[in-house]
């Protein structure tokens, strides 16, 4: 399918389209099925320390969960796949579950696919979709404190430190993404 | 396998089967948290993991093609329920389940809504057969799956709720429906 997934029916809420976005070397495209393998290895293994771990079935709720996202919100999970080769490289994904105060953009990559600037260019994409396309009014990133790469991806992104927003768990850094207008000013 | 979700809207004589939709979640985690009501289901410890529960449902939509849809009363249009077709992992298959909220007890609503979401199981996903897992002791689901029709196969370790029993529905022939000649899940093509 080349165009738009469509997620149609009642709980769409005329919002469930899941948009295909191009980058230099990546496409943002919806989540497949079949996906739910990488998906799950990842947050069963240390890669996934700073995130959180699960076992098979929590990460299947987890996974449903964020691609709920999109009928209810309007945006929600990508894959990201490298264009060279079709290679599943990560995920950036939006998601405002009902424990953020805000709605956080984040970011993952597979094993392998780590130092290329694939997260930095996805999350790119993505920022910069939900403030132009999605038209959302601000952006946040939660971050484990001693997730030194998501901090230093996080200011390489232009997001800044806000001290005064609450994050998710009482310990994590708040990183708030400068709308296009401020990024052009700063 | 393209992602894409079509709830459809089924009916009965008095409720309405229809997608989920933000509203109906208040009246949902009210029943997953409470400890009483929802121990035979599966009970959410807070707010926020109930949430994940209803927005998984819709994920579990577009993954599966299949789901619970809200049971919504004609008279009133109030969410008195859930009801659908529910195979999140670790489950050993698809099942048809049933809730119905506080107030909507006793009236019949879970057999006239799980009954219409087992037809069209049969009929428009093309399921050639289904079950119920239900917790020892949970007697209100068992009195209803045995007036369903259903028969206890075995008892078994279900990853969320333990101890279970796996109630068997009558197939569609059985029921003296008519399937679809392919099979094919033609409600979410």
């Amino acid at each position: 399918m080349n165009g738009a997934a469509r997620i149609s029916g009642p709980a769409a809420d005329g919002a469930g389209a899941i948009p295909r976005l191009e980058t230099v070397r990546l496409i943002l495209r919806a989540p497949r099925v079949e996906e739910f393998e990488a998906y799950c290895a990842l947050v069963a293994s240390d890669r996934a320390a700073h995130m959180f771990q699960l076992d098979r079935p929590a990460a299947w709720k987890e996974f449903a969960a964020e691609l709920g996202h999109w009928p209810l919100f309007g945006y929600g999970p990508w894959h990201v796949e490298r264009r060279e080769d079709g290679a599943l490289v990560g995920a950036v994904s939006i998601l405002n579950h009902d424990t953020y105060p805000e709605t956080e953009i984040g970011w993952h990559l597979y094993e392998g696919f780590e130092g290329q600037g694939y997260a930095f260019e996805a999350a790119t994409a993505a920022r910069d979709w939900a403030f132009t396309e999605r038209g959302l009014p601000t952006l946040v990133s939660y971050i484990d404190p001693a997730n030194t790469r998501s901090i230093a991806l996080a200011e390489r992104l232009g997001a800044t430190l806000d001290r005064d927003a609450r994050g998710e768990d009482a310990t994590d850094l708040v990183y708030r993404h400068a709308r296009p207008a401020e990024r052009a000013a700063q | 396998m393209t992602l894409a979700l079509h709830i459809p809207r089924l009916e009965t004589p008095r409720l309405i089967l229809r997608a989920p939709e933000p509203a109906d979640f208040e009246p949902l985690c009210a029943f997953l948290t409470d400890p009483v009501r929802a121990w035979g289901f599966g009970v959410e410890k807070d707010r926020p993991t109930a949430w994940r529960w209803f927005a998984a449902n819709i994920g579990h939509w577009a993954l599966r093609g299949y789901g619970y849809f809200t049971i919504e009363m004609k008279e009133t249009g109030e969410a008195c329920g859930i009801s659908g077709i529910w195979e999140p992992e670790g489950w050993p298959e698809p099942e048809v389940g049933w809730v119905v909220f506080d107030g909507y007890e006793g009236k019949g609503i879970a057999y006239e809504a799980a009954t219409r979401a087992r037809d069209w199981a049969y009929t428009d996903l093309g399921l050639t057969t289904l079950t119920s897992n239900i917790v020892p002791g949970n007697t209100r689901s068992v009195a209803l799956a045995k007036r369903m029709g259903a028969t206890y196969e075995r008892t078994y370790h279900n990853p969320n709720m333990g101890e279970d029993m796996l109630y068997r529905h009558p197939g569609p022939a059985a029921l003296g429906l008519e399937t679809d000649n392919d099979g094919s899940p033609e409600a979410y093509a």
